[in-house]
Parts: C-alpha cells; sequence; structure tokens
C-alpha cells in the first residue's frame, strides 16, 4: 500500500478496539464501492434512459401511423363524401389530424406529459405544421438521403435543450394526392377552411414532411436519476446490513470468547486452581488460546504448589 | 454493539449523501413559472386582425414572422407553444368553440364571438390589435344591376365570407334579414367575391368599406352605420385566472418584434364596449341555422336591434 498513514488507519495498527477497526475498514471500503458503482451507474442509466425515450418515441410514431392508417382506409371513406356537400370542412377525414388528436389525448395522461409529438412540413396545408428552421434541416436530410429512416439526436429551443426522434413523412399512396396535389381535386370545403395556398403540389413518394417526437433533455435525466437513486439506495441498505451482521458475528465469535478468557486468565493468576478454561473443547482458534492458557494455568498451579511446598519444609 | 453501528453507518450516509449530490449535477433550476394550456402546451390562434384582405386566402403570415412570433411566445410563456395560424374565419370559429385555444389573436368579429362563449369557457380580451380604420360593412352590385333597395335582394345569389367574419358574414345576413336568397356562396377574400360578381356568377357580396375603392362597375346598396371596432388578443378563461401577469409583461416589452400587420397595442386594454354591442349581431346570426354553399337560404331568427349610442355618423 501506498498510504501508510491510511493503512495504519484502516487496517489496524492496534490503537482501537477490533470492532472499531473493523468497522472503519467496512465502511471506507463500502463508500469507496457504492462511488464508483454510482460513477459507473450514472453512464450507464444515462445511456438506458435515452434508449427507452427511443423506444417509446417510436412506438408513438408507429402507433401514430396506424392511426393515419386507420384514417385513411376505414374513415375517409365515409367522411369523405360529407366534405364534398354543402356543409363545413370535417378534419376527421384527414390522416394528420387523427394523428395528431389522438397524440394530445395521450399527452394528456401523465406518463407522457413531457411528449410532443409533431408533423411538420415543408409547405403544410396547417400552417401550424410548418416546419421551422431546425426542423426544415432534418426534412432536408431525410430528402437529400432517402435510406435514412430515424434521426435522434439534441435540439436546443427557448425551453432548453430538447431529445428528438424523426423519421420521414413520404406520400406512398395515389389517395393522399386527392388532398395535397391541386386545389381543384380538393374539396371546396377543405379551400374554404384552409385556403388554396399551402399543402399543395406535393408529389407521389416524395418526402413532404417528418414525424418528430422531442421529449425535454431534463426528462431524461430526471428518468436516470430515479433509477440510480433507487440503486444506490439499495446499495446503502445492503451495505449497512452487512456491516451490522459483520459487527454482531465478530462479537458473537471473537470478541466475547475473548473477553471471557481474558477474565479467566485474571482470576487465574490470584487462584489457579480454582478457574477452568472450558473454552479449550472448541476447535477454533479460541479453543486454541484456551488450551493454551489452560497449560499455562497448570503450569502456574504446579509452580505455586512447589513454591508453598519449599515454604512448609524451610 | 450500537456504538459500533453507529460509526459504520456515518460514512456510508455520508456516501449516499454524495452520490445524491453527483446526481444533482446537470440539472439547471427553471426560472419562472410556466403558462400553459390544460394540454401542458399553450395553444395558440392566429387569425391576424385583418379578415379577407389577401387575393386568394393568401398565407396568413410570412414564414419568418411565424417562428419568431412562435418563439416570442414561447419565451413568454415558458411552454411548448403550438402556434396555428389560419386562413379562415371557420376554422377559427370551430376552435374557439372547442376551446381547442389557449390564447388567440383574433379579428373584431371572433372577439366578440370569444367573448360570447359561456362564462367559464370564453376568452378575455388582453390587448387591442389592428389600426382603427373606416372600416364598415357594405353590400355590392353590379353597377348596371336593377336591384335598388334591401327588398329588391329577394332572390339574390349572396357571397360571404367565411363564417366568424364580422364584415364578411355576420353584419350582411344581419342586415338581410327577413329575406330569402336563391343562394349563397362563400370565398375567402372579399377580391375572390369581387371577381366572381364582376364574372356574373353572384348577385350581391359582403364588403368591406375600409378596402380599397372597388372601381366604378360596382356600387354599394347596403352601408351599415356601424363602425368596425379594432380585434383583439384574446386568453381563455383558465389561463386568466393564472397568473398570465409575466406573459403580458413580457410580450408588451417585446411588442416591436411582433409582425406589424398585427397591430399590437402595448398596455392597453381593448374597448370592450363597441365589441360587447356588436355581440348582439353575433349572437343574434349565431342562433340562426347556418347557411351553407350553394344552397338556398332564408335570412330568418331572432333579431334584436342594436343600442344606438355606438352609432357613428
Ligand atoms: C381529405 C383530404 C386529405 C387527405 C386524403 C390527406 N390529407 Fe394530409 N392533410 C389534409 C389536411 C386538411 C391537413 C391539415 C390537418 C390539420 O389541420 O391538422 C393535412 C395535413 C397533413 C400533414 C401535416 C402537415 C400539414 O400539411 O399540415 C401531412 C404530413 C399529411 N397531411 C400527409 C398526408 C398523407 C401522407 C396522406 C395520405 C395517406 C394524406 N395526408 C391524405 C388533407 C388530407
Amino acid at each position: 500500500m501506498k498510504f501508510p498513514v491510511l493503512q495504519g488507519w484502516m487496517v489496524g495498527s492496534g490503537q482501537r478496539p477490533l470492532r472499531k477497526q473493523l468497522a472503519i475498514t467496512l465502511s471506507a471500503i463500502f463508500a469507496l464501492s457504492i462511488l464508483v458503482a454510482v460513477v459507473l451507474l450514472n453512464q450507464l442509466f444515462g445511456l438506458q434512459a435515452r434508449d427507452l425515450i427511443d423506444q417509446r418515441s417510436s412506438f408513438f410514431m408507429d402507433a401514430m401511423l396506424a392511426v393515419r392508417e386507420y384514417t385513411s382506409k376505414d374513415v375517409n371513406p365515409i367522411v369523405a363524401p360529407l366534405n364534398e356537400g354543402p356543409g363545413g370542412f370535417r378534419p376527421e377525414s384527414v390522416p394528420s389530424y387523427s394523428a395528431q388528436t389522438v397524440f394530445a389525448y395521450l399527452k394528456a395522461k401523465p406518463d407522457y406529459r413531457e411528449y410532443s409529438y409533431r408533423e411538420a412540413a415543408l409547405n403544410p396545408t396547417n400552417l401550424r405544421d410548418k416546419a421551422d428552421s431546425f426542423e426544415t434541416g432534418v426534412i432536408e436530410r431525410f430528402r437529400s438521403d432517402p435510406s435514412l429512416t430515424t434521426l435522434a439526436g439534441e435540439k436546443s429551443t427557448p425551453l432548453g435543450p430538447m431529445h428528438f426522434v424523426a423519421r420521414p413523412i413520404k406520400i406512398t399512396k395515389e389517395s393522399c394526392l386527392v388532398c395535397h396535389s391541386t386545389p381543384d381535386r380538393a374539396p371546396a370545403s377543405q379551400l374554404l377552411t384552409y385556403g388554396d395556398s399551402s399543402g399543395f403540389g406535393w408529389k407521389l413518394n416524395e418526402i413532404v414532411g417528418a414525424q418528430i417526437v422531442t421529449v425535454p433533455q431534463k426528462a431524461v435525466f430526471e428518468a436516470k436519476d430515479r433509477s440510480l437513486f433507487t440503486t444506490a439506495l439499495l446499495f446503502v441498505i445492503a451495505f449497512v446490513a452487512v456491516g451490522l451482521i459483520t459487527n454482531g458475528v465478530l462479537n458473537q465469535l471473537i470478541l466475547r470468547p475473548m473477553r471471557e478468557i481474558s477474565r479467566k486468565a485474571e482470576e487465574a493468576s490470584v487462584t489457579p486452581a480454582t478457574v477452568s478454561f472450558d473454552e479449550r473443547n472448541r476447535s477454533d482458534e479460541i479453543g486454541l488460546l484456551a488450551r493454551s492458557f489452560e497449560r499455562m494455568k497448570q503450569s502456574l498451579a504446579i509452580s505455586m504448589q512447589m513454591l508453598k511446598d519449599r515454604q512448609g519444609r524451610s | 454493539m450500537s456504538a459500533a453501528g453507529f460509526s459504520a453507518r456515518g460514512p456510508l450516509l455520508a456516501a449516499l449523501a454524495m452520490a445524491l449530490g453527483l446526481m444533482g449535477c446537470g440539472q439547471q433550476p427553471s426560472a419562472r413559472v410556466s403558462l400553459c394550456g390544460p394540454a401542458g402546451q399553450l395553444r395558440v390562434g392566429f387569425v391576424g386582425a385583418e379578415e379577407g384582405r389577401g387575393s386568394t386566402g393568401a398565407v396568413v403570415l410570412p414564414d419568418q414572422d411565424i417562428s419568431r412570433l412562435r418563439d416570442l411566445l414561447t419565451v413568454a410563456s415558458q411552454c411548448e407553444v403550438m402556434l396555428e395560424p389560419v386562413a379562415s374565419p371557420e376554422q377559427a370559429h370551430q376552435r374557439l368553440g372547442a376551446s381547442e385555444w389557449d390564447v388567440a389573436f383574433l379579428p373584431p368579429g371572433l372577439a366578440a364571438l370569444a367573448l360570447e362563449s359561456s362564462a367559464n369557457r370564453g376568452y378575455s380580451l388582453l390587448r387591442p390589435l389592428g389600426q382603427r380604420s373606416q372600416s364598415r360593412s357594405q353590400l355590392l352590385v353590379r353597377a348596371g344591376s336593377d336591384r335598388r333597395a334591401v327588398a329588391d335582394l329577394k332572390g339574390a345569389r349572396l357571397g360571404l365570407l367565411p363564417r366568424g367574419s364580422l364584415t364578411g358574414f355576420y353584419l350582411p345576413l344581419y342586415n338581410l334579414h327577413g329575406l330569402s336568397l336563391q343562394s349563397v356562396h362563400y370565398a375567402l377574400s372579399y377580391q375572390e367575391l369581387l371577381d366572381q360578381l364582376r364574372k356574373g356568377q353572384l348577385d350581391v357580396i359582403a364588403w368591406d368599406a375600409a378596402l380599397p375603392d372597388p372601381g366604378g362597375d360596382v356600387r354599394v346598396i347596403v352601408n351599415d352605420p356601424n363602425l368596425i371596432p379594432v380585434g383583439a388578443l384574446v386568453l381563455s378563461q383558465p389561463l386568466v385566472a393564472a397568473d398570465h401577469q409575466p406573459f403580458l409583461k413580457l410580450l408588451d416589452e417585446s411588442a416591436a418584434q411582433l409582425p406589424p400587420s398585427l397591430g399590437y397595442v402595448a398596455g392597453v386594454l381593448p374597448e370592450a364596449q363597441p365589441l360587447q354591442r356588436l355581440r348582439t349581431v353575433v349572437t343574434n346570426v349565431e342562433s340562426w341555422t347556418l347557411p351553407l354553399e350553394g344552397r338556398p337560404y332564408a335570412v330568418y331568427g331572432r333579431k334584436q336591434q342594436l343600442k344606438d349610442e355606438g352609432v357613428m355618423r
């Protein structure tokens, strides 16, 4: 060991009772292990939390795709004729509308409150979906590299750093073009509600936008900290238990018999004949010690007897 | 046992504290309370103060204005902002009716409508929007038309802006009360209506006196006396109850960064009086059945007279 002071202090130079020496040594070892574990787990849990959030985000996007599909296949055919009629436009026929509405309901649950979902487009029908400069960058990357299926990373916002996961939105169905190609193909009621100046001119197989899930970076850290805290707490509880048990065992196994032997040895120094080291029947080190004392006691008794005899003769 | 137990626990607790301290790093405290809607977002509607002005339902706001406004609102509210600029008052009408906006920049007709909703669902006026202009509701016919008075408009084809517009929808219908029309048609801009009037597809259209002179080939047949008040920035009741002063203060301080076309006036409460007066028109027309595109329509229902004091001219 490089630190003789520390070594002496911890491993016992005999300055303190055994029990204290052991306690100090154990605490130091435990504290050090917890510290190392926390530092390592901090990294591990950070990765895990991000993974979990990426997984959830992927799930959201898949779920929203399913909602879109459902709307396209099952709802639109029923609602679309209404939109050709004289009444107002029913957005329930729009895949994007149902996806964003369903997500809003999801978001109302406390578990998902932190998450937000956007279907950003370069040329959106609803100007709410207009891609900002960051989203435009993401969409342009998808457009320039069609093999790219997911992008994840960090972005900074006025509310602090955010973690995002994005996937491209591609026009794969001819049915989408009814409402997104030219104004004269779209239902008149849609034009009255959304205008005819944006959200048109989309092409088949074009990547027009992206699904983007964002979570505050803070939420990632919080998830990590929760796992870390629980684990650290478990460690501490386990170590305290180990410490207490060790302590009890030490007491039962060594300290008590040693104190007993020590008391008897003191007694034997005055009246060896009345003392009996019963521990000598044990087969452990305590027994060994007791047998040594027993022999010493007998020697002492013999010596004392001889002394007495000599005194009587003279 | 106990003495040793304590001396063993002490350092362990210290290690725990150390671990906790370590985890505390990397978090910054959030400085201000945020103003969010019930869904954890601030849903902002944007119609702008003037309706029907674009050529054909033109883009409501230029792109850079959208992102600047969104950022500004995010900073002011400390909440994720979903900014929805809409081209059509009809869209805004639906959103307001369903309380789907927490904050909205509205023209006068929609502001009056927003006030109208019931106590816990309605909106409060925060700031006036738009310049006071000579805005007044008019109805136009072709110059050569032989329709001279309101009564002559019976059986006409009427062109309106979508529901929600004061000069484009509520006042024209209010003034045509009692007539049966051949059909009602909608467009997103006055210009579109004017084109259709000129082409003979419509017989009478809604018009706003503040618009540039439409030319000699059309003439005004109905001139509504009510001067149109300015629009308003409105806030939903739940947020009015929340602490919205920091939000408003920051908007006031950054008024210069808001799109100039918005006409945001910092530090002033809008005059509720003129809007309240026109609410009567809005509620009356709202209680009627909605005229459908291309269908015949009898302008009929409850009609209360406006009180006189606000009448100008
Ligand atoms: C009935 C007409 C209609 C059909 C069919 C339709 N859309 Fe849309 N789409 C709209 C409308 C209207 C919106 C704006 C919805 C809103 O207000 O949220 C929209 C929004 C979107 C958006 C969000 C960005 C934006 O423009 O606001 C995307 C992406 C999109 N649609 C893609 C598609 C795809 C892909 C399909 C085919 C599966 C499709 N749409 C089919 C009418 C339609």
